[in-house]
Parts: structure tokens; C-alpha cells; sequence
């Protein structure tokens, strides 16, 4: 499934959970697009035009941590707001301070990621929507792609979430 | 394969003794893995990583004897569900992924005087009515609305609160454990998100695998202890499933991040990083301890307010009162917790605190343990083990040997054998409805056909298998067996 960032997701078995392998050009589009298998995961059909657009900022001490926040950040928004977060975009991730040299995915106190991001919030009585309790660690990949002969590289991205 | 070895494409099991299975130590395991469990459960288990995970999980500081895979254990997230792990609560650690995201998801029965025979007839008024007057779903609410001031008082309180605001009575406590109220809850370690996500949804079922059945006794095995909790063939009774609803899934997240933050260095141990623990005695530790405690008094009284709610509407249905229905708490039990116990472990016979964790395990105190409640303690714990929709539910009691062998604990269900994503490919919702209509009496309303698709009967392992190895191994011993009547999901 192509999404508007370029990014694509696809839900993977688990004996009791479900899982989103996603691919994306950048690091925002491969966020945006575990987002989007998220909203997969939780309703088949999405409505086209239902619901209103609002930001979410987030920030964590790597950018695995980062993915992680994001996401419970959208589950959490679905409950207090009573509404499914589909159609999601990210618009920038920044890193403030100095980025270790294990590439951002081990936590340095002297860096923070950011995010800024916009969602469309379906509201619950208009979608079919099964409930997603959590996002979790296990398993979690978040991995750049060399560049090949075929194609330009990008991010790979896989979260298990418990349903 | 010969008689004393499983071979799991890579991992080799040893068998102890009939249905004991036991992964040797080997790298950094501190202590062996055990799966509990038949040749034909084996084949099963084998199929995911649920070995792999229960191996991961002996790396946990503290763990102490074994990690123990249950019948039912199938692969989850860090630990495996039907997981067993007591850690030292001294030397040990805590861990809020070993307990699960759902705080004290479980299960609780009530016992009704009406037989099958007299609720005949009722079924799709029955079904329509408590789908009606049940939250269920996303977004569904909860049966009571309340600020921030109520839910601390509940998250302090436990059913006491409910006691007191109408929704419970006294007996009602008398049959839970810790009478409904977990001591040591500190509703100051929840935070604001987790109240916030909670406060809506105060007495509702959610999603997934929730359900409120209601259900004829079909078998009762062993009568005197039937009698003790007040079962008898052709009898109608309720069963409850659900958890702690949001407030518990964000209370496992926020301390997942604050372990990775505080403690790094522990968490680098670990194969899996949902293994997440915090060393037992620091602060993070008490503070995790105290806010989920706090969770599980959240989910005594998510399970209690369905409860009154199901006699109310019992009482619209078969109009006569619920007292007269002599609708009452047979029991309440657990199967995502983590508790400080004592037990004796090693061959001195030591008595060691020990957090139990409990994923997908339920508690199955043998008679005679001081901690079972007084209506029961002669009989043993009542433990409750829900199968599929289209499949019996079983009561047991803890049995003799599970001190021994598994910390006092046994199954908690049926265990999942199919993914969900497959689930929805193999069944229809609409078809599995109609079906168990048609074949089995089996009314099933549900929020989403999806929902339904996913729970079908086809994708768990057959519960009967796993209540005969709890039975045989003397951890959980079969007193009755239930079949779905009336069944509403999310």
C-alpha cells in the first residue's frame, strides 16, 4: 500500500499480537507509515473524509525511543479524543544536541529527538474500530537500507503491537 | 525424536516427566526453562517463538528455580504468554513487561440460580439486552463517567469504592482476592495520561479477546468441591473478561520508558528489551509496584461494575429481583500480575519473598493456603480458565502440587494457535455467528465482525487438552465445565 509520504506498511502475522513492517525514503516517512499500519491494524476500512486534522509534537532520547513515543502518543490521543488517528504525516524529525556515534539508536543524555506531525482523528462512531492496546519493544527494528543498484536506500522499520 | 527429548528446530527440551519438559542451561540463562505441557501441546508451542521467550526470560535477575511455560503459553512480547517467573524481591528485579500491558487482565464468575432450561427462549432477548447495557469496543464509554478524583479513589480503594457507591455489596468482596482492594496501591505513580485514558472507560469490556458469556454448567467433575462453589449441572452463570482498559496499557508503557531511561545498564543484559525490569529495591521499582497495584484495584472494579450491571440486566430480563437469582461472586481471578509472595524454594527449604510474575497464568492456590479467601480455603482457590466461544470454559481448583511446581499458578485459557491477520482470512465473522447459532445455540453479538473473525473457536488450542494436563500435573485439578449460552465482545 503507497502512502502520501512514500512510505508502505504491511501487517504481519503474530500468534496473538499484530505487526507492521514498513519501508519509507525518509526516516518521517517511515514513521508515518508504522503510523498508518497502525490505523490498519485497528480498522479495515478508514473513512475518506471523516475527522478533523490536529498536530502532535513528540521528543526522546533516541530515535528508537523516539518511534516508540510516537506511537503510544497516537494510541493515547485515540482514547482521551475518542477518535482513530489515520492519514498520518510527518512533517520533521530533528535531533538537538550531539548524535552518538552508535547513530542515534543507543539513548545519549546529550540528544534529543523531535517530532512534529499532523493525524486526521476519525471519530469512534463513525469506523469500525477494534481497540490496539499498546505499542511494545519487542522485536522493534528501526534500520537505515544501504542504497543498491536498484534503489536509492531508506529506512525499514518493524513494531509489534499488542492487540 | 526419541521419548526423552523434544527437538524444537533448535532448541532441545528434556523431558523430567510426563507433561515436565525442561530446557537446559546454556549462555547466560541463570536457571533452566520448563514448559509444562503434552507431546501434542508441544507441537504446538513449538510453532513460534514461545520457546525462545521463555528462554529469554531465565536472563531476568533474580529469576529463581525456573521460567515456567504453562499448557497454554503461546508466543507474546518479551515473555511469553502463559509465562511463570518468580524473582527475587530482594536480589531480583520487577518487570511491567512480564506482567503484560493489561494489569490485571482476568476473569470473574458469578453463579446464578436458573437453569438452562429456564433461560430458554430468552437468549436473544438476554444477548441484545447486556449488548446494550455493557460498554464493549472502541470508544464505547464506561458504565460510570468520572473525574480524575474518582479514579484515584478507585485506584486507592479497589471494589470498596464500588461497595460504597452502590455498584457492589459486601459478599461480592468476600470472594476476591485481597477482598478487592490490593494494599501498597499509590494512585501518585499512575500518571495523568493513564487517569486520562481511564476515566471514560470505567466499567467496559474493550476489544480483542474480552467477553461477557453467559454459560449452562455441563459437567461437574468432582462434586464435594462443586458444592463448595456452589456449581451444579444444567445451572446458569456468568463469565467476565477484561482488564484495566487504558489506564493499565499506558501505566506498563510509561515504566517500560522509565526503566530504559534509569536503568540501561540492567536492560543490556536482557535478549529482549520488552524484558525491561527494575532492580528490586530501588525506587523505580517501588514506585512501578505501587502504580500497578494501583491498576489492579482499576480492574477489580472495571470487572465489578460489569458484573452489577449484567444483574440489573438479569432483572429487566427474568424480571425478579437479582438477590432472588441468587446472583453471586464465585470468584475473581488474575492472569496478568505480579505479586510479593512467599515461597519455599531450594533444598534447604527456604522461605524467600518473590515477585511472582503471572502472564497469561492464573493463581492456583492448593486448600489449606492462609492466603485463600476464608469461603474457600478448605476447598482450594477457585480458578477459572475461559475458552473459545464455541467451546467449553472450565472451573478448577488449585491444586496440591502447584506450591512445587509452578509457584502456585496454573493455565489461564486456551491459547491462541492462530494469528489474527490469518484468523480473518480463514473465517467470516457473519459465518462464525451464524454458525454457532445454528449448530450450538450459541448467540454471539459483537462490536466489529472482525472482532469475531478473530476469536473464532478454530483459532485456540483445544482447552480441553489444557485443563487434562493442569489436571494430571496436580496444579489446577477440574471441578466443572461450562458451555457459552450467551456471548458479548468489542
Amino acid at each position: 500500500m503507497t502512502r502520501a509520504q512514500g512510505g508502505r506498511f504491511e501487517l504481519r502475522d503474530h500468534t496473538a499480537d499484530i505487526a507492521v513492517a514498513a519501508t519509507g525514503d525518509t526516516l518521517e516517512a517511515v514513521f508515518a507509515a508504522v503510523a498508518d499500519g497502525l490505523a490498519a491494524a485497528s480498522a479495515d476500512d478508514i473513512p475518506e473524509a471523516a475527522g478533523d486534522r490536529f498536530p502532535l509534537s513528540v521528543s526522546a532520547e533516541s530515535r528508537e525511543a523516539l518511534l516508540f513515543d510516537y506511537l503510544d502518543e497516537l494510541i493515547y490521543e485515540r482514547d482521551v479524543r475518542a477518535a482513530l488517528p489515520v492519514d498520518h504525516r510527518v512533517e520533521r524529525i530533528e535531533t538537538v544536541g550531539e548524535i552518538s556515534p552508535g547513530d542515534g539508536t543507543a539513548g545519549d543524555d546529550e540528544t534529543e529527538w523531535t517530532l512534529e506531525a499532523s493525524t486526521r482523528g476519525v471519530p469512534l462512531d463513525e469506523v469500525d474500530a477494534r481497540e490496539v492496546k499498546a505499542v511494545t519493544y519487542s522485536e522493534m527494528r528501526l534500520e537505515r537500507v544501504e542504497a543498491g543498484a536498484t534503489d536509492e536506500g531508506g529506512w525499514e522499520a518493524y513494531v509489534v503491537f499488542d492487540v | 525424536m526419541s521419548n526423552t527429548t523434544f527437538d524444537a528446530d533448535g532448541i532441545t527440551l528434556e523431558k523430567v516427566r510426563e507433561y515436565v519438559w525442561e530446557i537446559p542451561r546454556e549462555g547466560d540463562m541463570r536457571v533452566p526453562a520448563r514448559v509444562l505441557a503434552s507431546e501434542a501441546l508441544l507441537e504446538q508451542i513449538q510453532d513460534d517463538k514461545t520457546l525462545e521467550q521463555i528462554k529469554n526470560t531465565t536472563h531476568l535477575p533474580g529469576i529463581t528455580n525456573y521460567a515456567i511455560c504453562m499448557p497454554d503459553g503461546h508466543q507474546g512480547y518479551g515473555f511469553p504468554v502463559g509465562g511463570v517467573g518468580a524473582l527475587d524481591a530482594e536480589n531480583g528485579c520487577i518487570s511491567p513487561g512480564a506482567v503484560g500491558y493489561d494489569i490485571n487482565c482476568g476473569v470473574r464468575m458469578m453463579r446464578t440460580n436458573l437453569t438452562y432450561d429456564e433461560l430458554q427462549g430468552n437468549e436473544r432477548e438476554l444477548v441484545d439486552s447486556l449488548f446494550a447495557n455493557v460498554p464493549s469496543g472502541l470508544g464505547g464509554g464506561g458504565i460510570v463517567e468520572a473525574g480524575i478524583d474518582t479514579v484515584d479513589e478507585i485506584l486507592s480503594r479497589g471494589v470498596d469504592w464500588a461497595l460504597e457507591n452502590g455498584h457492589a455489596v459486601e459478599e461480592d468482596l468476600l470472594h476476591c482476592e485481597d477482598e478487592g482492594m490490593r494494599k501498597g496501591a499509590d494512585p501518585d505513580k499512575v500518571s495523568q495520561k493513564a487517569k486520562d485514558r481511564g476515566k471514560n472507560q470505567i466499567g467496559s469490556l474493550g476489544s480483542g479477546n474480552h467477553f461477557l458469556e453467559v454459560q449452562r454448567v455441563t459437567d461437574v467433575f468432582d462434586g464435594d468441591v462443586g458444592e463448595a462453589y456452589g456449581l451444579e449441572e444444567d445451572q446458569i452463570v456468568v463469565l467476565i473478561h477484561c482488564g484495566s482498559r487504558g489506564l493499565g496499557h499506558q501505566t506498563c508503557n510509561d515504566y517500560l520508558r522509565k526503566i530504559e531511561k534509569q536503568h540501561q545498564g540492567l536492560l543490556d543484559q536482557l535478549p529482549d528489551k520488552e524484558l525491561a525490569a527494575a532492580p528490586a529495591g530501588s525506587q523505580l521499582a517501588e514506585d512501578y509496584y505501587g502504580a500497578m497495584n494501583a491498576a489492579i484495584n482499576f480492574a477489580w472494579v472495571n470487572r465489578q461494575l460489569i458484573m452489577h450491571r449484567t444483574r440489573e440486566v438479569f432483572e429487566r430480563v427474568f424480571d425478579r429481583s437479582w438477590q432472588e437469582m441468587e446472583m453471586d461472586l464465585l470468584y475473581d481471578v488474575a492472569h496478568n500480575i505480579a505479586k510479593k509472595e512467599t515461597h519455599t524454594v531450594g533444598e534447604d527449604g527456604d522461605q524467600r519473598e518473590l515477585y511472582v510474575h503471572r502472564k497469561g497464568a492464573t493463581r492456583a492456590f492448593p486448600a489449606g493456603h492462609p492466603e485463600v479467601p476464608a469461603a474457600y480455603r478448605d476447598v482450594g482457590q477457585p480458578v477459572i480458565i475461559p475458552g473459545s466461544m464455541g467451546a467449553g470454559s472450565y472451573v478448577l481448583r488449585g491444586g496440591e502440587n502447584s506450591m512445587d511446581l509452578t509457584f502456585g499458578s496454573t493455565a489461564h485459557g486456551a491459547g491462541r494457535l492462530m494469528s489474527r491477520t490469518q484468523a480473518k482470512d480463514e473465517f467470516w465473522g457473519g459465518d462464525v455467528q451464524q454458525d454457532l447459532e445454528e449448530q450450538d445455540q450459541i448467540y454471539v453479538k459483537a462490536q466489529s465482525g472482525a472482532t469475531v473473525a478473530e476469536e473464532a473457536p478454530g483459532v485456540y488450542k483445544d482447552v480441553d487438552e489444557v485443563v487434562r494436563v493442569s489436571d494430571e500435573l496436580g496444579i489446577g485439578d477440574r471441578v466443572a465445565r461450562t458451555f457459552p449460552v450467551c456471548n458479548i465482545k468489542g
